[in-house]
């Protein structure tokens, strides 16, 4: 909030920031709800008031300068950083510092890290059926069933035996992604997925991505792939500085963006 | 691509000759290190294989082999150490039987090749095999060499039985064990046994290390975790105790196990025999320093781990228990046996608090009327040598085996 009033010539685009921001997407219901959040990191403010509402089975993608905050926004909604002001409710529950509240959201929550973090010492159908199995108490059998549905999914079947490092990155990358799936999740949150990929395996990883949007999955993206944006996202987020700057369709964003510094990244990433 | 199309990489011949100038001989400083410590290294290596077979008056370990392996145990109570031998062929026979079974029905499974050739099996029994042979090579009646033979092929027929057992009794394989082990001890000292401070030699020795290893681990890593702990108490109360027990020399401690510790029990609680004493210090010795090693470990697993781990939603626990743990301890399996093989040289300290352990027998026997004044210390010496030389490489090279399976370093 701060951030717009900084500039009283952008009033009018602050409005429909704060419109475009705060309409849930998807189904219309909303999903997650960010209202005000501060993160601070010592004497620097790495998140100045974020506001954003993001419906059922909407797709959400998160653009911006490295530094901006995207990840940090990300991390909070499933307490990987804790907020230090504002709220986050996801489904209807509030994060507190109530354990209960946080593994409540985390097991609504799936994540994919830049870097995957697939667990090393296990092959990629114990990765998958560990959560099934020790957080949903899954019986074993039932477990592997349902991680052999999900490596098809990603189609990497052959692998559920194998090792993460004996697969390459973008295989290893749709395993982080199916055992996220593994739990269920109403949301997906995607931290840079295929920053770390070689050029070839990032259309494997997005086609993944693509394919979950398309089945209803609510997913928050954080990502520098434009293309993935224009065809995929329902809204996409621009942030820069700790705040948002600009929330719109992807047309709309990329055909004609409103302000000065979306205009500038745009510039320099497309 | 070329007519030659190759299915296998092409093998790498090189001539003894070849060899010797690359390795031995490839620069002048080279050769100049290889023609001085070459003869050095056989006239050593000579030296001592000649004393070992030549020269050396083994009659004072053939006469008290006995009294090397079990010290002053009753020499009529010496069927129990056979029978909690047979019980702990049969309790590793099934551990390794099952162990054996799962990693091949698991590779099997998984479409993964074999990994152990039947060369690796055999170079495996290598030093246990060493290790028998130069204790039963001393023996001078047959009946040490049928009963081992007997155990051994107990153990050897429990492990074979072990693959055809069904899934439900193999669940229970580690309660039969833990039990197996219990009752093995029960065999030696419970019903009328021999009490442990009438144990001695080898047995006393391997007592204290197989002892202090069980507990002291599963309290040393408890200890690495408590030191990483949110809580500031437990933090601060796990640190000062591995710095506590880091920073005293062990004799220290086992002199105060000994002597000073009586003095601060209260009067009405009855003191711990010196058996027990010992074995409680070298545990909080050890236990203390596998904090650090596994501290390490813990610091080696990255934070994504932790995350990915949170993310899940798995519970602080079982961050640690099923993805941390396994991780950081696979990483520091050089330290842990580093630690474990130290432990059981370092049991020779009892000596000095008048336990009768393997070190003090070898210097006890050369006192016999028989043998003193003729300098057989040094055969006395030489023989336990062997003894620790070989275990401790037992350890080593199955730890190594360990790493390989595990496949630390590669993923």
């Amino acid at each position: 909030m701060e951030e717009s009033n900084v500039d009283e010539g952008r009033t009018t685009d602050a409005r429909s920031l704060t419109s475009k921001a705060l309409v849930a997407g998807g189904t219309g219901e909303v999903m997650i709800e960010i209202s005000n959040v501060e993160k601070w990191y010592g004497d620097f403010q790495a998140l100045n008031g974020v506001d954003l509402v993001v419906g059922r089975q909407e797709t959400v993608v998160v653009a911006g300068p490295s530094g901006s905050g995207k990840s940090t926004l990300i991390r909070c909604i499933n307490r990987l950083e804790q907020h230090d002001r504002g709220r986050i409710i996801v489904d209807g529950t509030e994060l507190s510092d109530d354990l209960k509240d946080i593994q409540e959201i985390r097991r609504e929550t799936g994540m994919v890290f830049q870097s995957f973090n697939l667990f090393p010492h296990l092959t990629i159908l114990e990765n998958i059926t560990l959560a099934p199995r020790h957080v949903r108490r899954r019986p074993r059998g039932e477990a592997d069933e349902l991680g052999m549905r999900l490596l098809e999914r990603v189609r990497i079947p052959e692998q559920a035996h194998k090792y993460p490092g004996q697969l390459s990155g973008g295989q290893q990358q749709r395993a982080a992604i199916a055992r996220s799936l593994a739990m269920e999740p109403k949301v997906m949150l995607f931290d840079e997925p295929t920053s770390a990929l070689d050029p070839e395996m990032i259309k494997e990883v997005l086609d993944t991505m693509e394919e979950l949007a398309a089945s209803g999955m609510t997913m928050i993206c954080v990502t520098h792939e434009m293309g993935f944006a224009r065809h995929v996202a329902d809204r996409v987020v621009f942030m820069s500085d700790g705040g948002i700057v600009e929330v719109d369709d992807p047309e709309s964003i990329f055909a004609n963006p409103k302000e000065e510094r979306t205009k500038l990244f745009l510039s320099q990433v497309l | 691509m070329s007519a030659t199309t190759s299915t296998r990489p092409p093998v790498r011949r090189v001539a003894p000759a070849r060899w010797a100038k690359d390795n031995l001989f490839a620069t002048p400083f080279n050769a100049l290190l290889t023609l001085i410590f070459a003869p050095l290294v056989a006239v050593v290596a000579w030296w001592f294989l000649r004393f070992l077979a030549v020269r050396a008056r083994w009659e004072i370990v053939e006469t008290n082999l006995t009294l090397y392996i079990v010290g002053a145990f009753p020499r009529d109570q010496l069927w129990r150490l056979w029978l909690s031998l047979a019980i702990l062929a049969v309790v590793f026979g099934l551990i390794g039987g099952l162990v054996g079974a799962t990693t091949r029905e698991a590779a099997i499974a998984a479409g993964r090749p074999l990994t152990t050739t039947r060369w690796d099996r055999v170079a495996r029994l290598g030093p246990p095999a060493l290790l028998l042979v130069s204790l039963l090579g001393f023996a001078r009646t047959f009946t040490p060499f049928v009963l081992t033979a007997g155990v051994v092929a107990l153990g050897v027929a429990t492990s074979l039985l072990a693959r055809r057992l069904p899934g439900a009794v193999r669940r229970s394989v580690p309660l039969i064990a833990v039990l197996g082990i219990v009752v093995a001890l029960f065999a030696i000292s419970g019903f009328g046994g021999v009490p442990r401070s009438a144990w001695g030699g080898l047995l006393i020795t391997m007592y204290y290390t197989i002892g202090a290893l069980v507990i002291s681990y599963p309290l040393g890593i408890l200890f690495a975790l408590g030191r990483r702990s949110s809580l500031p108490m437990v933090r601060w109360v796990c640190g000062a105790y591995v710095e506590f027990f880091r920073g005293s020399p062990l004799i220290t401690l086992l002199f105060t196990g000994w002597l000073v510790l009586p003095f601060f029990l209260p009067a009405d609680f009855s003191t711990p025999t010196l058996v027990t004493r010992a074995l409680t210090i070298f545990i909080l010795f050890t236990s203390a320093y596998v904090a650090e090693i596994v501290r390490g470990g813990l610091q080696a697993v990255g934070r994504g781990q932790w995350e990915a781990a949170q993310a899940l939603g798995l519970s602080p626990w079982k961050q640690t228990r099923l993805i941390v743990l396994p991780q950081a301890l696979r990483a520091v399996i050089p330290g842990l046996v580093g630690q474990a093989i130290s432990l059981f040289k370092d049991t020779t300290l009892v000596l000095i608090i008048g336990q009768q352990d393997l070190l003090a027998i070898a210097q006890n026997v050369t006192k016999q009327d028989e043998f003193l004044g003729k300098g057989y210390i040094i055969e006395s010496l030489v023989f336990v040598g062997i003894v620790y030389w070989v275990a401790s490489y037992w350890l080593s090279k199955e730890s190594q085996r360990l790493e390989v399976r595990l496949g630390v370093g590669q993923r």
